[in-house]
């Protein structure tokens, strides 16, 4: 056939052309951000607000650049928790959904359970887990990742339900076993979903670590916090906000570029 | 029961097998705490490298029928036989080939790794790239191997959902409306592909449609399903000669054939145990 058809490649090429649109889709945020930094800085210098309540940016990124090996030794053990809190909770949440998933009888026994570690306030358990784990790295994964179960469990039930009957039809005439339908439909069908929870559990995950820290005392970007605060020394409680809200963005910019990369068939990951 | 004696001729000396025997098949869904009867009392028979066509309107119970075939549901009563075994041993021995209305592609697997994984599953891997390459080429989407079905039109997704229906060369074909959510130009070519392919590939086929042009264009005999709970109200066998083409919708025999169906499928009245709620005349 001597006909052009688009393709793949002409896929591609249409990807390459959205080269200035990427470069927009970061410029466009980052312009923002500065504009919002600009605005405060001019208003904090007009309207003469004391520093000890609002400081102003300049004097923010004084603080942070004062003590960057604080802040990045800090931010990489808050990282390390809520990360390892959110890996393990995946994995228990797979492990439990798959079970869920496969009969009925134990959704219903393990539902409850999960819910009741849902509502279970972390603020309540964080000095508990300290007593039982010490200080360490222990209790805050411990934290992140009960905050982080819930919606993880409930997103790979989901996912691993949502199976397409046709295809279904279609393996069992081949007589597929029960081990090909799971791995080869089952599991990548559930993958928007378990993205879907990832971005609702990622964000949680960097608040299950703080938190325990700021409870606990342990060190982290949350001690840092609770220490600037009883200093007074705002600014510096600034900059920990800071490098928060940018580990943040970080973590939920990662997910939704794997996430394209995953899911390149399926619609929704279209957004960031 | 009406129907004309749907037992082919049993010719031992031409026909070793028979592809697909069912008998007296009777299947029940529980809907609540009430049961719908789907279809009552179906016979049909399916020789070695037949292809049967059955025509019916929506709610006969075709899909139920071959769904019983295909062992994907257990019917309430009644005795099916695929290639002289139980559906199950059937397809245990990789015998059945599926196409639905909706292909039920793998949307994450490209063009090529979709025939794949039927070779996979049904341990047939050998020379797998070859199998595969020429299986697309036979149903003309050769250059689209790399492309996911996303990317696909839905008469190019059904193409590729024959191609791995087609793949192990199952010994029976099962289609139930598989070009019922297409337009109309996709239909027709799609049809005249699917004359050529089974040509080439000679399987058994049971052939579920709406369309009674496309049952006649297709089939050796057209079943005719009617009613609620469906049944076998009649048979059609096509004379038509092999290999068939879009030219044959102009001869006077394939238009006497369409009408003969059409009448046994409207005119007809329908028996019904629960008579009164007929509402199927022309
Ligand atoms: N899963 C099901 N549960 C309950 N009733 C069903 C189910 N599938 C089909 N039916 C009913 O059985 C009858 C036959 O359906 P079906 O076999 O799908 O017919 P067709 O394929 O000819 O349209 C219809 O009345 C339909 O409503
Ligand atoms: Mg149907």
């Amino acid at each position: 056939m001597a006909t052009e058809i688009p393709g793949p490649q002409t896929q591609r090429n249409v990807l390459g052309g959205q080269t200035f649109g990427n470069i927009l889709m970061i410029a466009v945020p980052l312009f923002a951000a500065a504009l919002l930094l600009g605005v405060w800085e001019v208003w904090v210098r007009l309207a003469d607000v004391k520093e000890y309540l609002v400081p102003a940016p300049s004097a923010v990124f004084v603080a942070l650049s004062d003590e960057p090996g604080r802040y990045a030794n800090a931010a990489r053990l808050s990282l390390t928790a809520a990360l390892g809190g959110l890996a393990a909770a995946s994995l228990f949440a797979f492990i439990l959904a798959v079970a869920m998933a496969h009969s009925r009888m134990l959704e219903r026994a393990l539902y409850p359970p999960a819910l009741a570690l849902k509502v279970t306030p972390i603020v309540a358990v964080a000095p508990l887990f300290t007593i039982w784990f010490g200080f360490g790295l222990a209790p805050k994964v411990l934290i992140a990742a009960m905050i982080t179960f819930f919606p993880m469990l409930v997103n790979t039930v989901v996912g691993l339900r949502s199976v397409d009957p046709s295809a279904h039809d279609f393996l069992r005439s081949l007589d597929a076993s029960r081990w090909q339908v799971f791995w080869r439909l089952r599991v990548p069908s559930s993958l928007p979903y378990v993205f879907a929870g990832l971005r609702i559990a990622v964000p949680l995950s960097l608040i299950g670590a703080v938190v325990a820290e700021f409870l606990s005392g342990s060190a982290g970007m949350g001690q840092l916090i609770l220490v600037s605060n009883g200093d007074f020394d705002t600014p510096a409680l600034f900059g920990a906000v800071f490098v928060l809200a940018a580990l943040g963005i970080l973590l939920t910019v990662s997910v939704a570029l794997v996430e394209r990369k995953v899911l390149f068939w399926h619609d929704s990951s279209a957004g960031v | 029961m009406r129907f004309e004696n749907s037992g082919s001729p049993e010719n031992p000396a031409t026909k070793n097998a028979t592809a697909v025997e069912v008998c007296d098949l009777s299947h029940r869904y529980r809907v609540g705490d009430r049961t719908v009867t789907a279809i009552d009392g179906v016979n049909l028979l399916v020789d070695d490298g037949e292809f049967v066509a059955v025509v019916g309107p929506s709610g006969c119970g075709k899909t139920t029928l071959l769904r019983a075939v295909a062992g994907l549901l257990t019917p309430s009563s009644g005795r099916v036989r695929v290639l002289g075994k139980t559906s199950r041993s059937a397809r245990q021995d990789r015998a059945l080939g599926l196409v639905t209305q909706d292909p039920g592609l793998l949307p994450w697997l490209n063009v090529a790794a979709n025939v794949q994984l039927t070779l996979d599953i049904t341990g047939r891997g050998a020379d797998a790239d070859k199998r595969v390459s020429e299986l697309l080429e036979r149903v003309g989407i050769g250059q689209f191997a790399a492309y996911v079905p996303g990317q696909l039109s839905g008469g190019m997704r059904q193409r590729v959902a024959l191609a791995r229906a087609l793949a192990h060369r199952p010994r029976l074909l099962l289609m139930d409306e598989p070009f019922g959510a297409l337009d109309e130009l996709s239909r027709e070519e799609m049809r005249l592909e699917l004359l050529r392919v089974w040509e080439d590939e000679r399987t058994s086929v049971v052939f579920v449609t709406h369309s009674i042009r496309e049952a006649v264009l297709l089939a050796d005999r057209v079943v005719v399903m009617n009613g609620r709970p469906g049944r076998v109200t009649a048979e059609v066998t096509i004379d038509l000669e092999r290999p068939r083409s879009a030219l044959l919708e102009d001869k006077p025999h394939y238009q006497e054939l369409v009408s003969r169906v059409r009448n046994l499928l409207f005119a007809e009245p329908v028996p019904s145990n629960a008579s009164g709620q007929v509402a199927l005349g022309d």
